[in-house]
């Protein structure tokens, strides 16, 4: 009986010991998470010959001179509209269209369906980065052939007008693109777990494929659709590598793109380069905050199947 | 059943048109750049127009032949793998086991622990890169650190080194154990270093120790640098630091979700019949949680080829080539200097190809020792 006893004592002990264990590698990563991240928040407030002889303490002026600074070199103010601009519209684009898709890959049977919507699947894995050399040949070798195009038949002079490349237009094709082989497959997987007796009953009504869809499966994929979207935001509005390669005029650029601009070359101005990384992650920051929740809902319906 | 109630041609042209917007637009990213890739990789087109231009044609399997002998392409590779690697045994177990100790309320605040670590993942990886890069440099938080624990450490040494002495004695004796401690690399200023610091030593008056101290600190103490970042075998160390950083909160709420699908009454009837939490992890969970740990591999290993904004921000490849990512190597031969097209895209199309292969290998396992999902 008392060696059953001081056994379970050893045994708590033990596990008292797993658990300080667990608390402290938990903080551990945790603090290495969120320390950097404080750093640079508290470091950009900091003016810089501060940063100098201070680099971790807290700022003993406050100053928000380098967001002004900041501000001013990154022209954020021309590129801020264009993150917006490029993150809602692709954001709309391709929920519109996966949806649409998505009602037909799951509604409506056709041969077709198998092939093309597995070829959707598969482009989920490929890493679009590794075709970002292509689609710059596509995009700025399709703005030629239009160019020449419309100077033969005499609508353009001498001047070229950019459709693809250089263009937002071109852009939002491209980002759209990009994030439709997640959107279409877990949009049809959702729309596939809506009643057909619903749809059956729209039809009774007179209704037509794309009146059905409007009336019966867009109010009923809200929840997808907002989850593909929060997903689609985070993603669009920190893209860089396609937009690198899709514009080269500030007017067009986003916002990490002039964040770019503060790598390495700005070394002797860190109290810039701190205002800039944060005008960076904010508005995500910001996001991510107000939707945690959703987020990672969205993290989740994203790795369901592969 | 009834006859479907649509005529079948309505039907059929409702299909079309409701995919044919995806499906352009597929072709459009997707397919067509694919295309373009094959065909370019294996022609001598050398810029310009690719229709009405300088003439190109196909030529073969050249472009291949020279990524196959390009050392560059190799190392470019072998960086890739260790990306993939450090994110198949880095981030998956780490997040699997952090995972399981908020499923098991080992650790209590599951949400808070949560909500930190997914931080990195919605911020910009631009704005992560050169924040890095930050961290890590000659002027950043470590060698922040670490030079003030240097700082300290030498500033005691001194103190010992003058109480020995028995006071601000200035003996030939005493340069010679200032020297001993000091940096080597710091004494390269002198041509001869026990002359030269015993006579910047005397000219300090004695009651100035504090100053002396001080003094000798910032000349003679060692400071951290990353030049060991240069050298080839540990470039790479910062960047896969970053990626499992960046990456762990991901999978962490990935697994998380799932096991919270598992009924707890399995894991406390194991618990009571004596099994360890290791073995429930790795008796229960793993193979209860196998369909997700695969698809949780092969989200990594495509993630893992996404890198390129990173490195391109963090090194943007260098120095010397060191840290060069696959898709890194092949935008500099696209963008910068004189384009290379062919061999730009036949670095495309060897990524794609990697992706895919890597891909079927998570299935095989899978299916080799896959339990059910």
């Amino acid at each position: 009986m008392t060696v059953k006893t001081r056994e379970s004592k050893f045994e708590r002990i033990i596990s008292y010991f797993g658990k300080a264990m667990a608390y402290l590698v938990m903080s551990v990563f945790a603090l290495m998470t969120a320390y950097p991240i404080l750093w640079l928040i508290m470091n950009s407030f900091k003016p810089t010959p501060e940063y100098r002889v201070n680099r971790i303490g807290l700022p003993r002026t406050w100053t928000l001179v380098n967001y002004v600074g900041a501000w001013k070199i990154g022209e954020f103010s021309k590129l801020i509209g264009n993150s917006f601009l490029y993150t809602i519209g692709a954001s709309i684009g391709i929920i519109l269209v996966a949806t649409l898709a998505g009602f037909a890959f799951a509604k409506i049977k056709s041969k077709a369906t198998a092939p093309i919507y597995g070829s959707f699947v598969i482009g989920i894995l490929l890493s679009i980065q590794s075709l970002m050399v292509p689609i710059f040949l596509e995009v700025s070798q399709l703005d030629r052939i239009i160019n020449d195009l419309l100077r033969l038949i005499g609508i353009i002079g001498q001047q070229n007008i950019n459709i693809f490349y250089n263009s937002r237009l071109g852009v939002l094709l491209i980002y759209i693109g990009a994030g439709l082989p997640i959107a279409v497959y877990l949009c049809t997987e959702y729309i596939r777990g809506i009643p057909d007796s619903l749809i059956e009953a729209a039809r009774l009504d007179g209704a037509g494929y794309f009146e059905t869809f409007r009336r019966v499966i867009l109010p009923m994929a809200v929840p997808i659709a907002m989850t593909v979207t929060i997903l689609n935001i985070t993603k669009i509005w920190n893209e860089f590598a396609l937009i690198n390669i899709l514009v080269s005029k500030t007017e067009l650029k986003s916002m990490p793109l002039g964040i770019y601009r503060f790598s390495g070359t700005m070394a002797s101005d860190y109290g810039k380069q701190f205002a800039a990384l944060v005008i960076g992650m904010a508005p995500m920051l910001i996001f991510y905050i107000i939707f945690r929740k959703q987020i990672t809902k969205g993290v989740f319906a994203g790795a369901v199947k592969g | 059943m009834n006859r479907r109630p649509w005529k079948v041609v309505e039907e059929r042209r409702a299909y079309w048109s409701m995919i044919s917007p995806a499906i352009i637009l597929y072709i459009f990213v997707f397919a067509f750049p694919i295309i373009i890739s094959i065909v370019i990789s294996l022609s001598n087109y050398a810029g310009g127009k690719m229709f009405g231009g300088q003439s190109w044609r196909i030529t073969g399997f050249q472009q291949y032949v020279k990524l196959a002998g390009d050392p560059y392409f190799w190392l470019a590779m072998k960086n890739n793998i260790y990306i993939v690697l450090i994110s198949v045994f880095g981030q998956l177990p780490l997040g699997l086991i952090f995972a399981y100790l908020i499923y098991r309320r080992i650790v209590k605040f599951g949400e808070f622990w949560q909500g930190i670590l997914y931080m990195p993942a919605i911020i910009s990886v631009i704005v992560i890169g050169i924040m890095w890069n930050i961290i890590f440099s000659p002027y950043g938080l470590i060698a922040d650190v670490v030079n003030k624990s240097y700082a300290a450490g030498f500033s005691r040494q001194v103190e010992q080194i003058f109480a020995e002495a028995g006071g601000f004695q200035i003996t030939d004796q005493v340069v010679k154990q200032l020297i001993a401690v000091s940096d080597p690399s710091a004494l390269e200023i002198f041509a001869e270093p026990i002359e030269e610091l015993k006579a910047l030593l005397l000219a300090y008056s004695p009651d100035q120790f504090a100053v002396v101290k001080q003094d000798l600190v910032n000349l003679l103490a060692r400071k951290w640098s990353a030049a060991f970042l240069a050298k080839r075998d540990v470039a790479m160390l910062p960047i896969l630091f970053v990626v499992l950083w960046m990456w762990t909160g991901m999978y962490l709420i990935l697994f998380l979700a799932n096991m919270q699908k598992i009924d707890t009454g399995i894991v406390e009837a194991a618990r009571i019949d004596g099994a360890s939490e290791g073995q429930i992890i790795w008796r229960i969970m793993l193979p209860m949680l196998s369909g997700v740990v695969v698809n949780a591999a092969i989200l990594c290993i495509a993630g893992s080829l996404n890198s390129f904004d990173l490195v391109f921000a963090m090194t943007g490849g260098g120095p010397a080539r060191v840290t060069q990512l696959l898709s890194i190597y092949m935008y500099d031969r696209a963008f910068m200097g004189a384009p290379d097209y062919p061999l730009a895209n036949a670095i495309a199309l060897a990524i794609v190809i990697f992706s895919l292969v890597l891909i079927m290998l998570t299935k095989i396992v899978e299916r080799r020792y896959g339990g059910r999902e």
